[in-house]
């Protein structure tokens, strides 16, 4: 039955009344409380903001620039039509050269990279204050229509937020004057109060006035004709005017829009073998030691450190995140290119080749390290993440010692259909059974080889040896630069998309391509089998923890992080015991919205309160004072351990 | 409204024609066109003809929520047997506009705009909503946790963001805590007692211009403050609350039939429990109704006259 549907649409600023109730609602005594909920943005803010982000990365990926750039030409267009045009086929032309000097993905000389990036970032700039600009006017001249007026101001509102991070960096001052000038905005309109009843006439005089100003600032600070003239302050921000790498700049390390760091919920279901053999963890510290450095982002340096990011972010409890992804870093959710110049630019190699994030079950069987098997060693592998990807001061031995330690402890997920040696097990289903064979057929289109091959099931499904199998994009013709290590297939169900780009989507995909690469001539029906094993060996029980309550285990684990105390207080390792102290301070401080009843803030507030000053007492050598500020802390977990499940 | 159950079986008919035999079918050809004819008369005479027409204030996208509220409204039309429009106004006066004129014969609005449809539309309320298991909130008055204000005295001579000139508890309740302080006594009091009064236009614009240091105060609904990420709400804090403001209600205009006032109050209800709880996300994600009656704001009422949001004297509309 067809519905008439009709919308009022008479914006008014009452529009956020009760939205506050709905997602608040929602929002407190929920188990995932700790996750950071995307800011809300324009979609010309959120185009503009991620430009800038985009246009200061060697390489710049150009054509999401041009995404980009083609919303913000849409958004001008729909206000100013000439000056959308302008702007597009503008853009257009600066990347139209870009791209075709790269010839789509190499790399250009660096000043005329950075010329234009700086000329795109000035041209856009322009285009969003000319879209606010367009705003103000329409809401200025529609200031006896209410709605109208509401409408266009609110618009020009949510584009000034291109501005603020910037604004809030350099110029704290005037980013809160020109705040309280959009309170003054917003209150100038009035309200037509319900049907005339209440109403309070718009403040023109107060509402040009403050527009005026408002533009005059803009105009004055970001955009000025001569980029000479914009001030070194805003270049600081504003990373495509950077003539450094952003990393030396004073801007806060801000990840663009449509960023997700936020970890999954449900988390992967981590085994550790010494949890699964009952061994007291309060007599493992060096275990501890690498597990809170596994969750710390003080072991890295900036911008990764004040972005809170960790091992534990990619590697979620020890497997992988496959929500984790930053534009112009990640070419799909779940993967980051390691080697780019926004986390470690001193080690960036300069072209864009985006990972999957690694599972690191098992991972004391599947050495060699990194997807192109470089690293033989765990422990140099680990030190490189921490120091050329993530920009780190030089871990200490013993940290390093730690992390290893740490890591041998992760297990494969059990998995009830396979036997010791690699075959199946009476649990396998048919399928999978008919798919053992096939893996285990030897292929003339493969030199006779099989999948089990280089998938050696009597050693953990791999060969530890490289090959190139047609997922590698090498920098010419010929060039060996396309081979991967093997990866295991252990726990693979759990841990899609796959290769070491993540291009396939499933195990099926996989299978398909291989088929394809090395023209097998498998059924479609044969494939399936394939797959149907490769999902069987991947498999594993309870890949998933079973509730997404997670403050309890949290607070656990950050009390086992602590009993490495008297380990690094006996060995005199000062810097790893404020490392800790501040480690569990920002954990606790990061998980406690999760708390189900809100009465109980206070105690995990005074959890991180302790730690900062067993922190402080340690900085400033006041030893009884540090052991006091432990024992405190212990004694009110313990307390507490309970009522805070 | 006896035909409103006949009119529900003969539309399950209608759409269910697998279950008939063709003999069936082919009386049903013959006796439907007449069949309608009398159902329709019958329904016109007894004035249920006319779709229940249900107006949703949206709060963000209106044409998504108009569709968001689509299995709620196939309920409705099962529950009613009768079809249901609905549409979305994204002002408050739209709503009580639609409820006066007769373009709506059932709105969802916050207390203090009820109030004011009353003595407007003589509309009334038939439900209050649950939201975190209470049928009523309350507005807060947040500072700077580093700001050293600790009373609402202190906020003398400082600047406030309130959410919007009509709104309960984004400017009424919060003017009415500083009241029963003993700070003013009037609206007009603030203007002085504050040295200014911005309006921010919703309750997250006012508590980040305090977490921004834009304002000195924010006076907002309770959920305000679940609007701000985990390190945000560590910098700010309330340092009064208003008394308790009944919840936003469900009001139907004055003249709707009596029996489809219980008809639409039973379904809605029925909805706080059982197979179909889920559908209240799609309804502001509120936890159930509780029923209610002009009696439920007399209270809102009264602070409403002495804030001149209502005239103090003359009768409210019957």
């Amino acid at each position: 039955m067809p519905r008439r549907y009709r919308s009022l649409l008479q914006p008014t600023r009452l529009a956020a009344l009760a939205l506050a109730a709905v997602a608040s609602a929602l929002a407190w005594s929920r188990a995932d409380a700790h996750v950071v909920p995307p800011e809300r943005l324009h979609p010309v803010t959120e185009s503009y903001r991620r430009m800038g982000f985009l246009l200061s990365l060697n390489p710049v990926l150009w054509n999401e620039v041009g995404r980009d750039a083609t919303l913000i030409a849409d958004g001008l267009e729909a206000v100013e039509p000439d000056g959308g045009r302008l702007y597009r086929s503008s853009v257009a032309s600066l990347l139209d050269a870009a791209i075709t000097a790269t010839g789509g993905s190499g790399p250009i000389p660096a000043a005329e990279r950075r010329a234009t990036a700086r000329d795109v970032f000035h041209l856009s700039t322009g285009a969003v204050i000319d879209k606010l600009d367009a705003h103000l006017a329409l809401a200025r001249a529609r200031l006896d229509e209410y709605g109208r007026a509401s409408l266009e101001l609110g618009e020009a509102r949510a584009l000034w937020a291109a501005f603020e991070p910037a604004l809030q960096a350099i110029d704290a001052g005037a980013y809160r004057e020109h705040g309280r000038r959009w309170l003054e905005l917003t209150s100038a309109l009035g309200t037509p109060g319900v049907l005339g009843a209440g109403a309070v006439a718009p403040d023109r005089e107060t509402f040009e006035r403050e527009a005026a100003r408002l533009m005059a600032f803009l105009d004055a600070t970001f955009r000025a004709e001569d980029a000479a003239a914009v001030p070194e302050r805003v270049f600081r921000v504003s990373p495509a005017l950077l003539p450094v790498t952003p990393a030396a700049a004073a801007a806060p390390g801000l990840l663009p829009p449509g960023s997700e760091i936020n970890k999954q919920l449900p988390r992967p279901r981590q085994v550790l073998n010494m949890a699964v053999r009952g061994v007291d963890e309060a007599e493992t510290p060096l275990v501890a030691l690498g597990d809170m450095a596994f969750d710390s982002p003080e072991i890295f340096g900036e911008p990764a450190r004040s972005l809170g990011l960790s091992c534990n972010t990619c590697h979620n409890k020890g497997v992988t995140n496959p929500r984790f992804f930053i534009p112009g870093l990640s070419v799909r959710p779940g993967g980051l290119d390691v080697s780019s110049s926004f986390f470690a630019p001193h080690a960036a190699n300069g072209h864009f080749d985006p990972v999957d994030i690694p599972d690191l079950r098992g991972i004391r069987f599947t050495g060699p390290y990194g997807r192109n098997g470089r690293f033989a060693s765990l422990r140099e592998f680990t030190r490189n993440v921490i120091v050329n990807e993530f920009n780190g001061p030089e871990p200490e031995a013993m940290l390093l010692d730690g992390l290893v330690a740490y890591m041998l402890e992760f297990d494969f997920l059990p998995n009830a259909a396979l036997a010791p040696d690699g075959k199946l097990t009476d649990a396998a289903a048919p399928a999978a059974r008919r798919g053992e064979e096939i893996f285990h057929r030897p292929f003339a289109a493969m030199g006779g080889r099989s999948c089990a091959s280089c998938h050696v099931p009597g050693d953990h499904f791999l060969d530890r040896r490289r090959h190139d199998v047609g997922t590698v994009g090498g920098a010419e013709a010929g060039s060996r630069d396309r081979a991967l290590d093997t990866p295991t297939l252990l726990s693979a169900a759990f841990t899609a998309p796959y290769f070491h780009d993540g291009s396939a989507p499933t195990l099926r995909a996989v299978s398909g391509h291989f088929n394809d690469f090395y023209g097998l001539g498998l059924s479609g029906p044969e494939l399936d089998d394939l797959t149907a094993y490769v999902e069987t060996v991947g498999g594993g029980i309870d890949g998933y923890e079973d509730t997404v309550f997670t403050l309890a285990s949290e607070l656990e684990e950050f009390s086992f992080f602590l009993s490495t105390y008297e380990l690094l207080k006996a060995r005199g390792e000062n810097e790893l015991l404020d490392v800790t102290f501040k480690t569990i301070a920002f954990e606790v401080q990061a998980h406690k919205w999760d708390v189900q009843d809100e009465g109980r803030l206070p105690v995990l507030d005074r959890l991180t309160e302790i730690m900062v000053e067993a922190y402080e007492a340690r900085r400033r050598g006041d030893l009884a004072a540090v052991d006091a500020r432990v024992a405190e802390y212990r004694a009110l977990y313990e307390n507490h351990a309970e009522v805070l499940q | 409204m006896t035909a409103m159950p006949r009119f529900q079986g003969l539309k399950s008919l209608a759409i269910s024609p697998p279950s008939l035999r063709d003999e069936n079918r082919k009386t049903l050809r013959v006796v439907l066109p007449a069949l309608l004819f009398a159902l329709i008369a019958l329904a016109g005479a007894a004035g249920a003809q006319e779709p229940l027409r249900i107006v949703f204030i949206a709060y963000e996208n209106p044409d998504q929520l108009v569709e968001n509220v689509e299995p709620v409204i196939d309920y409705l039309e099962g529950r009613l047997g009768g079809e249901v429009e609905h549409f979305a106004a994204t002002d408050y006066a739209a709503v009580v506009e639609a409820l006066r004129h007769g373009s709506a014969d059932v709105g969802f609005m916050g207390p203090l705009q009820y109030v004011m449809a009353r003595r407007q539309a003589g509309a009334y309320p038939i439900l209050g909503e649950i939201y975190n298991g209470s049928a009523t909130y309350v507005a807060r008055i947040f500072v700077r946790k580093d700001s050293g204000t600790k009373t609402l005295a202190d906020l003398a001579g400082k600047t406030i963001a309130f959410v919007d000139p009509i709104s309960s508890s984004g400017y009424m309740y919060p003017l009415d805590a500083f009241k029963s302080a003993g700070l003013i006594r009037t609206r007009a009091d603030a203007d002085t007692f504050f040295k200014r009064v911005y309006f921010a236009g919703g309750d997250e614009q006012a508590i980040r211009a305090v977490l921004n240091r834009f304002v000195d105060a924010a006076g907002v609904g309770q959920f305000a403050f679940g609007l701000l990420r985990g390190g945000e709400r560590d910098q700010v804090v309330h340092v009064a609350e208003s008394r308790p403001i009944p919840s936003h209600c469900v009001v139907v205009r004055k003249d709707l039939d009596a029996g489809r006032v219980d008809a639409l109050r039973d379904a809605l209800l029925a909805l706080n429990e059982g197979p179909n709880h889920g559908l209240l996300e799609h309804l502001y994600g509120v936890d159930g109704y509780v029923r209610v009656d002009a009696s439920t704001y007399a209270e809102v009422e009264d602070i409403a006259r002495q804030y001149d949001f209502i005239p103090a004297s003359g009768s409210p509309a019957p």
